[in-house]
């Protein structure tokens, strides 16, 4: 597993991909969409599969001596090392804007969404929707990238703009809590969106295997 | 004592079917498989490789069937698509440090002598390389991690008649270390001067898989040689 892992990051990966972990401090910025930050960490990763596509890695890959699932499995490794070190990065942020800067006057007065767990959870939504639409929809071909890119990028901004709204329903308000307020609240919702990224994800993984095992290379 | 077997491999596309294919690569032989083009051979060697999937027809690598064992089948073989036409940019060192991991049995020392032999400088990229170059560049991965047979898609296409000769003299040596060599090609004289055993495909359909004197003795007319003998079968 590490083999096929460290594959994928010495040969397969765009150095964009791991520029773009970057991204995540997009989490500090206030009057911006934070959930952004998400999506453009997804947007290195995709810069890498066009990088491999480029490159021949499936032909590359199918001359090691491992299964075609492991091929597929290598890939989400990486996806899933890049996307939890984009979740780090944009973790550390939040918890920077929840104590030291909970009173600073710009966030205070920030008129999006509050980067608090449940834009956390906002975050992984986005990186499960990228992995089931996108990497599950690219391994259909193994080859064409456009159309599960542009499904997902779709995807993407209607899940930003649902979970920047949400503040604005009645009664939903407290989804935008500062700091620590309603924390139990804000870790249901941390660990809502936690569990969608992990089945997202294993059904994306599952559903990938399946198409690229049916695929003549 | 045969170390691939293919048995009745068959794979339907709309406009081209390969028919219950079967023939056996034996230890320490060269195998020359030849057929003209879209005769068949590459779908053959992928489907022997579970690059595509075989609607029927099974293949056994060490006694073992792929299917369930293509981990173990592949640390042993060697298969090479031709010329590299991957990771073109990127140094020879790097690619070869990143392969090796997945072998238990690379061997630094063969690898060192191959690359001395072969003339290769692993501070080149792919790109760099000429085809007959690039040819030897997979047969370097496959013989520093032990593979016990080789399986190649017209690795002498597109190759000067020296680097083929070269390449041929190659597979002779290997074969005196009991490696097997399964290698596709529609250049005749390839076949005349290397193989042990023919496998021979037109149109989808295995036409003969015997030892190429025996091929000889058997579809040659009194002073043709095998080139003349493989045109006419062709146009029969």
């Amino acid at each position: 597993m590490l083999n096929i892992l460290l594959k994928e990051i010495k040969l397969s990966a765009s150095p964009l991909a791991f520029l773009f972990i970057a991204f995540g401090l997009m989490f500090l910025l206030p009057g911006y969409p934070v959930l952004c930050s998400a999506f453009f960490v997804t947007l290195g990763l995709f810069q890498s599969f066009q990088y491999a596509r480029e490159a021949n890695d499936t032909v590359f890959s199918a001359l090691l001596p491992i299964a075609k699932k492991d091929v597929v499995k290598g890939r989400f490794l990486f996806t899933c090392f890049i996307e939890l070190s984009g979740f780090v990065l944009m973790a550390v942020c939040a918890v920077l804007r929840m104590t030291v800067f909970v009173s600073a006057a710009p966030y205070v007065n920030n008129a999006l969404m509050n980067a608090n767990l449940f834009a956390l959870a906002g975050a992984l939504v986005i990186f499960a929707l990228f992995n089931l639409i996108f990497v599950c929809g690219f391994y259909k071909t193994a080859y064409k990238l456009g159309k599960p890119f542009v499904t997902y990028i779709i995807a993407a901004f209607l899940t930003v703009g649902v979970f920047e709204a949400a503040h604005h329903v009645p009664g939903l308000e407290a989804v935008n809590a500062f700091g620590t307020e309603r924390f139990g609240l804000q870790l249901i919702t941390l660990a809502a969106g936690m569990a969608v990224y992990a089945g997202g994800t294993a059904l994306a993984y599952a559903g990938a295997c399946a198409r690229f095992e049916k695929i003549d290379l | 004592m045969s170390i691939v077997e293919v048995r009745g491999l068959t794979k339907k596309y709309p406009s081209f079917e390969l028919k219950a294919a079967s023939f056996d690569v034996e230890k320490g032989r060269i195998t020359g498989f030849i057929g003209r083009n879209g005769a068949g051979k590459s779908t053959t060697i992928k489907s022997m490789l579970n690059l595509v999937h075989p609607d029927g027809g099974t293949v056994c690598y060490f006694g073992k069937p792929l299917t369930g064992n293509e981990t173990e089948a592949k640390k042993r073989v060697g298969y090479s698509t031709g010329a590299v036409n991957w990771y073109q940019r990127k140094k020879i060192r790097d690619i070869v440090n990143v392969v090796k991991r997945f072998y238990d049995t690379w061997d630094e020392a063969a690898y060192r002598k191959y690359l001395e032999l072969f003339g290769l400088d692993e501070t080149k990229t792919p790109l760099e390389l000429s085809e007959g170059m690039k040819v030897k560049f997979n047969l370097l991965i496959a013989l520093s991690h032990k593979a016990e047979v080789l399986i190649l898609d017209e690795p002498t296409s597109g190759l000067d008649p020296f680097s083929r000769n070269e390449l041929l003299d190659v597979f002779t040596e290997l074969k005196k270390d009991g490696v097997a060599v399964f290698f596709s090609t529609h250049i005749i004289s390839d076949i005349e001067k290397c193989a042990d055993d023919i496998v021979y495909i037109s149109k989808g359909k295995i036409i003969a898989a015997m030892p190429q004197a025996d091929f000889i003795a058997r579809h040659s007319a009194p002073g043709e040689t095998l080139e003349e003998t493989m045109l006419r079968l062709e146009k029969e």
